[in-house]
């Protein structure tokens, strides 16, 4: 009987966890207690989205890192008017149905004023929805899927859109690399290589290259692309464009292309950044590698300087890539218009948020209507295992 | 050769590659399933185990200046503690008061804990594996054969042929095949059950090491979640030979690679477009439907009519 009992209980706890996860904002009131009101009073509450676990933990990393810095450096500076920044960081795993369970958490809390997240765009997309709904800002620092902030009204982004990046990668191929004939690999089921993809492939016509071969997998997370690179390296594409994360760029797709005898150049868009810690040991497979990122390391402005250092002064070099700065970025670009509302109202935020110019280590630039960066992209190149900047391309 | 019939060849090396992997883990599946009648589907976690053994003792055997494969040893040998940790601790205790489906699910859930006690343990970022050994490509004419396969393909005949002569001459192979057809006379018999269970535990894990070392040598990255859907594809290759089937386990595995990379090839062009290569996941789980409506006891399987 006790177990009985027990059981019962076990059953009630995890429906009231599956039904909590859906409730939407107005019940946030219920939650705040007195306590709560007094802290939110002294602080400012900022919600933090990221996958910190799971097969792209390095990415959440990167993003909370560059976030807990900038908040470092702000509470340090006075934070906020007057209020001290406090952060809320949960985790999605990478995964769109965990990520909608920590945007409705913190959207329930009525003291969160603002949301930081997520990093990917399939997770993100998700999330856009339920930003309107609830009224509450969302910006994320590193999605770059088109549709994430379409027809928008709450959701911004402190990066550049792929279809800006797909064409961007189309016209460094075709004028500064000088190739015609190119071949696309992508990843049917994951928004960020599909919408990659069909930008690239738009862009192509534009820049006057022949698309010569197509291939897809299902996910990004496949380990075996030899029958597809097989079939390009039968082509006689000299450019392959293969809109990956660093997970599969490093480990299987370069290594089976090169297997497959595909020569030519491989590019890709910032999901390559992070590539260097997954490489297989012969590095010299990488060399004619290039992808499209938010920022270089290399870059000698002062801005990029004092956030490089200051970023390996706290966590290391290592995790330092570009979803950090961009990070790092979003939280100054909150900060900004938290001031420019005077006020923490989720609401104000948004209105103050809405076409805003910003100037940061990821480059300066003014919002367009859909709450979008456009800005000029790094290229960088993979040299003997070292990513190098090769130029910077604008419109 | 014409160009056509040259990537048609390399194709198939594709699927040989794969589906090599596929056969050497579907022999785990199936020794486990042969003996106590269990779907470990915690098998495919074994290997991400293995994966990790050889991440760490690799660089120990380069300095010890001992080849890098050697140490798969050390692989098997921890594959081996786990396997019979496992059994020990999860599987023992719930044989004795449940049913084979009580089993099953406890198979799922030390998977689901192997993995995230290794994303614990381990972090989730992916990490590279280091060159295990550069076997030589072998070279006819326009088509390059990758040494990885052929190995692998050699490891998992040999496999297959010291499994079946294991299980059909040894003693303890006897005694195993005695506790698969009726575990009450086997105990009647005087053999000792439960060891004959541990053993077999023992040595599909130590399978599942020497899987491990052909997958990092083709897939050079280890994360906690390697082994779920290699386990899956596996496990459909264990059940398209026969599920129980040794000579079965290695054939399914070989059909499932060839399968999904031919599919991965031609099926666009094939279909005008319409499925195209993203569908190889599908096509290959599409399979184990058509398999357990058509024929379920798998190619090589024996239908045994169940017992009333």
């Amino acid at each position: 009987m006790k177990k009985r009992i027990f059981a019962v209980l076990l059953t009630a706890a995890l429906v009231a966890t599956l039904f909590s996860g859906c409730g939407s904002s107005n019940n946030g009131a219920a939650n705040t207690d007195g306590a709560a009101a007094t802290t939110a009073a002294e602080t400012i509450k900022i919600g933090t989205i990221s996958p910190n676990t799971g097969s792209l933990a390095a990415y959440g990393e990167a993003v909370v890192n560059g976030i807990n810095l900038a908040v470092k450096e702000i509470n340090a500076a006075g934070g906020v008017l007057g209020k001290q920044i406090v952060l809320e960081t949960l985790d999605d795993k990478g995964d769109p149905v965990e990520g909608a369970n920590a945007f409705n958490k913190l959207a329930d809390e009525a003291d969160v004023c603002a949301i930081l997240g997520s990093v990917t765009s399939g997770v993100t997309s998700g999330l856009a929805s339920l930003a309107n709904e609830s009224k509450v800002v969302l910006l994320t620092p590193t999605a770059t899927a088109d549709t994430v902030t379409d027809a928008d009204d709450y959701v911004f982004r402190a990066c550049f859109k792929d279809s800006y990046q797909g064409r961007m990668a189309a016209k460094f191929a075709a004028e500064v690399l000088g190739v015609k004939k190119v071949a696309v690999l992508y990843a049917s089921g994951d928004p960020y290589s599909a919408g990659l993809r069909e930008a690239f492939i738009a862009a192509a016509a534009e820049f006057g290259l022949d698309v010569v071969a197509e291939e897809s997998s299902s996910s990004t997370e496949d380990t075996d692309y030899s029958a597809q690179l097989t079939n390009i390296a039968g082509s006689d594409a000299e450019f392959l464009f293969a809109p990956y994360y660093y997970s599969s760029i490093g480990p299987y797709i370069v290594p089976q292309a090169r297997a497959a005898g595909f020569a030519g150049v491989i590019m890709g868009a910032d999901g390559f950044d992070g590539t260097i810690a997954t490489m297989v040991d012969d590095k010299s497979l990488y060399n004619n590698c290039y992808f499209t990122n938010h920022y270089s390391p290399d870059d000698t402005s002062a801005t990029v300087q004092n956030f490089v250092s200051a970023y390996t002064t706290e966590f290391g070099a290592e995790s330092l890539n570009a979803l950090a700065a961009l990070a790092y970025d979003a939280v100054y670009m909150l900060k900004d218009s938290i001031e420019k509302a005077n006020s923490t109202d989720r609401t104000a935020i948004r209105d103050a948020m809405s076409g805003m110019s910003f100037s940061g280590v990821t480059g300066s630039f003014t919002l367009d209507e859909t709450g979008t960066p456009e800005k000029s992209v790094a290229i960088i190149e993979f040299k003997d295992g070292a990513a190098i900047w090769n130029s910077t391309l604008g419109n | 050769m014409p160009d056509q019939i040259v990537t048609f060849i390399l194709q198939v090396l594709n699927g040989l590659k794969i589906g090599s992997v596929y056969a050497l883990v579907a022999l785990g599946y199936t020794m486990v399933y042969g003996i106590i009648k269990l779907i470990n589907f915690a098998h495919g976690d074994f290997i991400m185990v293995g994966s990790y053994a050889l991440l760490y003792t690799m660089p120990i055997m380069v300095s010890l200046g001992m080849p890098a494969w050697i140490a798969v040893v050390m692989a098997i040998a921890i594959c081996v503690l786990v396997g019979i940790t496992v059994e020990k601790v999860a599987y023992k205790p719930v044989r004795k008061k449940g049913t084979n489906m009580s089993a099953l699910i406890t198979a799922i859930a030390m998977s689901l804990f192997l993995e995230n006690l290794a994303q614990t343990i381990f972090g989730a970022a992916p990490k590279p594996v280091g060159t295990i050994f550069t076997f030589p490509d072998m070279i006819i004419g326009k088509v390059k054969v990758n040494g990885n396969t052929i190995l692998t393909i050699i490891i998992g005949v040999s496999v297959m042929i010291a499994l079946q002569f294991f299980v059909r001459k040894t003693r303890l192979g006897k005694s195993m095949r005695a506790v698969s057809e009726d575990g009450q006379a086997a105990i009647l018999m005087g053999i000792n059950k439960n060891r004959t269970i541990t053993m077999t535990f023992a040595i599909g894990s130590g399978l599942a090491a020497v899987a491990s070392l052909m997958y990092c040598a083709s897939y050079p990255q280890a994360t906690p979640t390697i082994g779920a859907m290699l386990g899956l594809k596996a496990f459909v290759a264990a059940v398209l030979g026969g599920i129980g089937s040794i000579p079965g386990a290695m054939l399914g595995g070989i059909v499932i690679g060839l399968v999904e990379s031919l599919s991965k090839a031609y099926i666009g062009d094939l279909t005008g477009g319409v499925i195209t290569s993203a569908f190889s996941d599908a096509i290959v789980f599409g399979i184990l439907i058509v398999v357990l409506l058509v024929k379920p006891s798998g190619i090589l399987g024996k239908n045994i009519g169940e017992k009333v």
